[in-house]
């Protein structure tokens, strides 16, 4: 039940962001008669679940959505702005609810009730079938009405079916002489012996056509006795039945019938005429020719198409749940509880391909190795090349299946940023590009919170209140754009808006203020707009709901750093302030260079050397202090002895020979440093591996990896040296240039 | 103490004991998860001086303390019997304690250990066997100073 439970959630998540994508086109302007359905199944799939669950305050909720969304689709209602955003706060709010049935959290239950009230106020015009019991959905009205379904359709349709007569019980009915009238009620034991109702049913019927050609029955299924689904047994009977034989039926052969059974059932035997009861209870053969063994599947039919009409069908609920996931592809879960992932099946086939080729590789070699001499040294040599780019390809195609487009998250931010403005009453578009980018699906997931937080800010601190807009000459109406693409081997994800941009005075005095730097200090713009990202900083007047809890733009430094990733800022006073990420693909493998400091066998990403060179000792400039600068091609840039600043050996590089080995390294903001190092190996693509699981966070250490001959090999990162270096450097001239000033 | 009343309710353990230099320790059995030969460290940059360095255990990166240097005991030289002993802290953590033999296995009784130091400290006490005083080692604090100790570079 668990497992189904999850599955529900998992298929919610799905149904959701479809409907949420659905509800952007049509913001977007565009109507399609396929939007709205795929809108309209997806909150129809919702209640379908939940109901089945018992879930009743999605269910509720649920339904009244539908109801309003089946205006907009029969175009009762058109789909104006107005109404658009009405159906977008429904849609958080049964997000929320998903939520609420699946970690047991309250939700704010005056929202979930304003958002009833917005949309029954849609529906309450219309007066069609559905819209009659939406004014009056009231919290009892509406789950009374529909979760009883699955309960008596269910078992009806699984174990007896003969039971949809019962469409016909309170019909109407022409006087029939004297119809034999035979009601039984099986006991527990007749079904714990393997026995079936049914097959009573056929017996009785087949007596009846026995009897005449053509004689028919008419059973009806007294469900009175069946409890809530919460209190069903399933092996008790809970059911009885009526069933009205043709007149010519005799008692004996009827009861034979029952010969088997009569320890395990009351049964009773009346004419309609002897015990007074009236014919009109009993419905003629005529309204359903059929023999039992068809009138079951044609009333199935009937049942089903009328319970479809009232949009409650059980049936339908899966169809539609299979049809949206096969559209939305590789979907992420909201927030994923378990890790399970759906992949294209192609990509799988690919996968399987290369590893059907790589056995036959890892065969060949296996043979050419037996043979021992010279001439098949060459071909072994090639097979191990082609192996090497097997692996090379089936790691590639393992990535592809982790790979997952960000639309997820992108789109969850939609909702982030339709709360955030109604907090702080701006007026924000959020545009989406490049959602389609794919990344690692473990980078996915962790991309949500720092996305949402800066959002947030670009809503809060970024844009301006309206009244600045449009004296500022702007529209009213503020701008943020999210993008994703890839750029040479990471992902880079911007967000950009069109407000005020970095304040920097205030951010500056609000730094000293909060003692983050000292009074005198001269800082560039870059680096005052970096202030923002310290730990403690913020310029938020007033606590507000979005910001100034303490919760800084720091956490979401850590959070990218945590993914090996960098932020950039780019602000212009009055246009706007950009935040760029930039972020490797994956988190599990990185293409480095080996290189050798302090004797060690180290790996420095790919992604952040520049170019790597042989310096003389004339090219260093050494600082009073002890440290020293390079110039290449007219860059100042600090150079820093890998070795010792590692803390694993005291030589500096001054003392060594007369050429030194650098890489140039850079950070995400551009700032440059030249390591020293021993010896430059080779390049590699190497599996990182956590060290901070079984030990501590190490300065200038981002991981490790381990090597071919199986040691352990560090993972450098580079910008952490970068950023101490160059600080240690950067005061300097600051304070020069403060002292230069006074 | 409260040490004292948690050990006296648990009865016996049985415990791995090992020699470092002269003297004797252990810890329980449970805790351990292999033995293996020493082998080459990779050096860790700022790692305090007990700790030998990181080395691969199928995949896994872990760090080896040397037990010597730690319980600031003077090591066996060139031993070819110092062997690791890799343990599992009760938070999961995984290390490598370096040490100079694995003795025996011991059934001891809690309630016999005779506490010698306060809390804080790493050796959670002293227990005879046949005659023989053996260091019954606290790795939670071994392992949490592993882990938790901040980088004093």
């Amino acid at each position: 039940m668990d497992d189904i439970l999850r599955i529900f959630f998992q298929e919610c998540d799905e149904q959701l962001e479809e409907l949420e994508r659905g509800l952007s086109a049509l913001s977007d302007g565009e109507s399609g008669q396929e939007t709205i359905n795929g809108v309209f199944r997806a909150v129809h799939s919702i209640k379908g679940g939940a109901a089945s669950f018992g879930l009743e305050n999605l269910v509720r909720f649920a339904h009244v959505f539908e109801s309003a969304l089946d205006d907009l689709r029969s175009g009762r209602i058109a789909p104006t702005p107005d109404i658009i955003k009405i159906f977008l706060k429904a849609m958080d709010v049964l997000s929320d609810l998903v939520v609420e049935a699946r970690d047991n959290l309250a939700v704010d239950p005056a929202r979930a009730a304003e958002s009833r009230i917005e949309l029954e106020a849609i529906t309450g015009r219309g007066g069609t079938a559905d819209a009659t019991d939406a004014p009056d959905a009231t919290d009892d009205a509406v789950p009374q009405d529909f979760v009883p379904v699955p309960l008596d359709f269910e078992p009806v349709s699984i174990d007896f079916e003969p039971i949809a007569v019962d469409f016909d019980f309170d019909g109407p009915a022409a006087p029939v002489p004297a119809p034999l009238i035979v009601t039984f009620r099986p006991h527990d034991v007749l079904y714990e012996r393997g026995d079936d109702a049914r097959n009573i049913l056929i017996g009785l019927a087949d007596v009846a056509a026995a009897a005449v050609s053509g004689g028919d029955i008419v059973a009806a299924c007294d469900c009175s006795a069946l409890p809530s689904l919460g209190d069903l047994v399933p092996g008790r009977a809970y059911l009885s039945w009526r069933v009205v034989l043709p007149p010519e039926v005799s008692e004996e052969r009827c009861g034979a019938v029952f010969d088997w059974v009569s320890d395990a059932c009351d049964f009773e035997m009346t004419r309609a005429g002897e015990t007074g009861e009236s014919p009109v209870a009993v419905p003629p053969p005529e309204p359903v020719p059929a023999p039992v063994d068809e009138v079951a599947p044609v009333l199935a039919t009937v049942l089903a198409t009328a319970l479809a009409d009232a949009h409650r069908a059980p049936a339908a609920v899966p169809v539609a749940a299979a049809v949206a996931p096969a559209a939305a592809g590789p979907a992420p879960a909201r927030k994923p509880e378990q890790a399970s992932i759906r992949v294209d099946l192609h990509r799988i086939d690919d996968l399987m391909d290369l590893v059907g080729e790589l056995v036959i590789a890892q065969a060949a070699i296996e043979s050419l190795s037996r043979h021992g001499d010279s001439a098949t040294q060459q071909e072994l040599v090639q097979s191990i090349g082609s192996m090497q780019s097997l692996t090379r390809d089936i790691q590639d195609a393992v990535m592809a299946i982790r790979a997952q487009p960000v639309r997820g998250v992108f789109q969850r931010m939609q909702r982030v940023v339709r709360e955030a403005c109604s907090m702080t009453g701006k007026e924000v578009v959020l545009t989406l590009a490049g959602e389609e980018t794919e990344v690692d699906r473990t980078l996915v997931e962790k991309l949500t919170d720092p996305l949402t937080h800066m959002l947030r800010n670009a809503v809060d601190h970024g844009i301006e209140k309206k009244e600045d807009r449009i004296a500022a000459g702007k529209p009213a109406e503020g701008h943020i754009r999210l993008s994703a693409e890839h750029r040479s081997g990471r992902i880079l994800i911007t967000i950009r808006d069109d407000g005020g941009g970095i304040d920097r005075a205030r951010v500056l005095e609000t730094a000293i203020r909060r003692n983050i730097v000292a009074p005198d200090a001269v800082l560039t713009d870059d680096e005052i707009n970096n202030l923002i990202f310290a730990p403690g900083f913020s310029t938020a007047e007033a606590v507000s709901d979005l910001s100034g809890r303490g919760v800084g733009m720091d956490v979401v430094k850590q959070a990218i750093l945590s993914l090996g990733g960098r932020v950039a800022i780019h602000s212009v006073p009055g246009k706007g302030t950009t935040f760029s990420l930039s972020l490797p693909l994956t988190l599990a493998i990185l293409d480095g260079m080996v290189i050798v400091a302090g004797g060690s066998t180290m790996i420095v990403p790919i992604s952040a050397v520049i170019e790597t060179m042989m310096i003389k000792r004339r090219d260093i400039y050494a600082l009073p202090d002890g440290s020293n600068v390079i110039s290449i091609r007219g860059d100042c840039m600090p150079l820093i002895p890998l070795a010792a600043a590692l803390g694993l050996s005291d030589s500096s590089p001054a003392g060594s020979p007369d050429d030194a080995i650098i890489l140039v390294v850079e950070n995400e903001s551009g700032a440059r440093a030249a390591l020293v190092v021993e010896e430059i190996r080779d390049q590699t693509q190497v599996v990182i591996k956590s060290i901070e699981n079984n030990y501590r966070q190490i300065f200038g250490v981002s991981a490790a990896t381990i090597l071919g001959d199986g040691s352990v090999s560090l993972i450098l990162d580079a910008p952490a040296l970068i950023a101490s270096a160059v600080g240690h450097l950067d005061n300097k001239p600051a304070r020069i240039r403060a002292g230069l000033a006074a | 103490m409260t040490e004292q009343t948690e050990v006296a309710d648990a009865t016996i353990v049985k415990m791995i004991m090992f020699a470092i230099g002269e003297q004797e320790y252990c810890i329980p059995i449970l805790s351990v998860r292999e033995i293996r030969g020493f082998e080459k460290t990779t050096t860790l940059p700022f790692a305090p001086p007990y700790v030998c360095g990181a080395i691969n255990l199928r995949g896994v990166i872990l760090t080896v303390i040397d037990l010597a240097v730690y319980l600031n005991v003077p090591p066996q030289a060139d031993n070819p019997r110092r062997v690791v002993v890799f343990v599992e802290s009760q938070g999961g953590v995984v290390c490598g304690l370096l040490v100079d033999r694995v003795i025996d296995m011991a059934d001891i009784d809690l309630g016999d250990v005779q506490s010698v130091s306060d809390d804080g400290s790493s050796l959670g006490g002293l227990v005879l066997v046949d005659n023989r005083m053996i260091g019954v080692l606290r790795l939670e604090t071994v392992v949490g100073q592993l882990v938790g100790d901040t980088v004093s570079a």
